[in-house]
């Protein structure tokens, strides 16, 4: 059990040491989590990944707050969370210390902008993974949703909020109709 | 001197209404600080900003952890951080203990399948903002201006990741290192 809390915050914590968004994140996670120590399939971490999208506050936070929780419990949560903001906390400390140097340094510009590319092919990985997901579900139904999504975020400014609860009444009345429908058949 | 509370309930706020990710967060960190509270300027808030992408971690909490060293030190950084990760928290546990307990009813599994499409669309709209902005430096209006070595890092990085078992942080720190050697041969 303290082991398993240690690797928790030992690893949430180096992860956000290097990582700098949330999203670079969810590819290391997947590689620690799901492919080095096993704890949970590919398709469980998707599940996760569409649970902490659907919270509010950083997805670091939420998606390791649900792998903590689920591989120990809330000591579990807790120590994986800890892991998650202590780096970015002192680091921010730090960095207001030395404010100028950093923000006018041409080297960690450059850098830090190198470091996209391969931010945008984890990105790009953890993107296949989950549509893998969806070809899986087989039916055109999701692929017009995901379609919808990208429409909804890319075109509207409101809050993902609205469409994860649009998302959760589609779901819904899916399953309702659907029911109904079989039920007929029968 | 400003209130440590009045700190903490601030970004309690942002921590709550922040759902999809650090691109959404921004505009509504600057609201809360530079409109509402008049704690900076809109100048101080867009170095915040670029300070934000340089740094390791989530946008959300570095720019917490930022805002309250700045305001009220280190007191200060720790409100801000925990007002902003504590409603994360609570609905991403309640989330992780719903599913658990539920999955296996249909209208669950179904709101986890459409909300898992809400996340491949979520996931790939950062996606091709960040891909666009490495590699269209000055964006589409001058698409002569493609950056040739974050095209081809990125499909390398790509390749590698979905090759190997290598981890996604070492692809990342590798195409930084890439990036500042080849700005030295220039």
């Amino acid at each position: 059990m303290l082991r398993e809390m240690w690797l928790l915050f030992f690893n949430t914590f180096t992860i956000s040491m290097t990582a700098n968004s949330g999203y670079a994140m969810l590819g290391v996670i997947k590689n620690r989590f799901v492919d080095k120590y096993k704890w949970f399939t590919a398709e469980e971490m998707q599940d996760y990944i569409a649970l902490a999208q659907s919270c509010p506050g950083p997805i670091a936070v939420s998606s390791t707050m649900i792998i903590g929780y689920r591989k120990l419990g809330i000591a579990g949560a807790l120590s994986a969370v800890f892991g998650v903001i202590l780096p970015p906390f002192f680091m921010m400390i730090l960095v207001t210390l030395f404010y100028e140097f950093i923000s006018t340094n041409r080297f960690v510009r450059i850098f830090i902008t190198g470091m996209q590319a391969g931010v945008c092919a984890m990105l790009m990985d953890v993107v296949l993974g989950l549509f893998e997901g969806v070809v899986k579900m087989n039916q055109v139904f999701y692929y017009i949703m995901v379609v919808l999504c990208f429409l909804y975020v890319r075109l509207t400014k409101l809050s993902i909020f609205y469409l994860a609860l649009i998302c959760i009444a589609i779901a819904v009345i899916k399953t309702l109709f659907v029911k109904k429908k079989t039920e007929g058949v029968a | 001197m400003i209130s440590v509370w009045s700190i903490f309930l601030s970004f309690l706020k942002i921590g709550l209404f922040a759902f999809g990710g650090a691109y959404a967060v921004i505009p509504l960190i600057e609201e809360q600080t530079v409109q509402n509270m008049g704690w900076m300027t809109f100048a101080e808030f867009s170095d915040l900003v670029a300070i934000d992408e340089l740094t390791p971690g989530p946008i959300i909490i570095n720019s917490a952890t930022f805002i309250g060293t700045k305001l009220a030190g280190v007191p200060g950084a720790i409100a801000a951080t925990l007002g902003c990760i504590i409603p994360g928290c609570i609905i991403s546990l309640l989330l992780i203990y719903l599913y658990d307990k539920y999955k296996d009813i249909p209208v669950i599994t179904e709101a986890i399948r459409v909300l898992k499409c809400m996340s491949v669309a979520l996931i790939f709209s950062v996606l091709l903002k960040m891909f666009i902005s490495a590699v269209l430096p000055n964006g589409f209006a001058a698409l002569g201006d493609i950056d040739i070595l974050a095209l081809v890092m990125t499909v390398a990085s790509f390749v590698v990741l979905k090759k190997t078992e290598t981890n996604p942080l070492i692809v990342m720190l590798v195409c930084g290192a890439i990036s500042l050697a080849i700005s030295f041969l220039k």
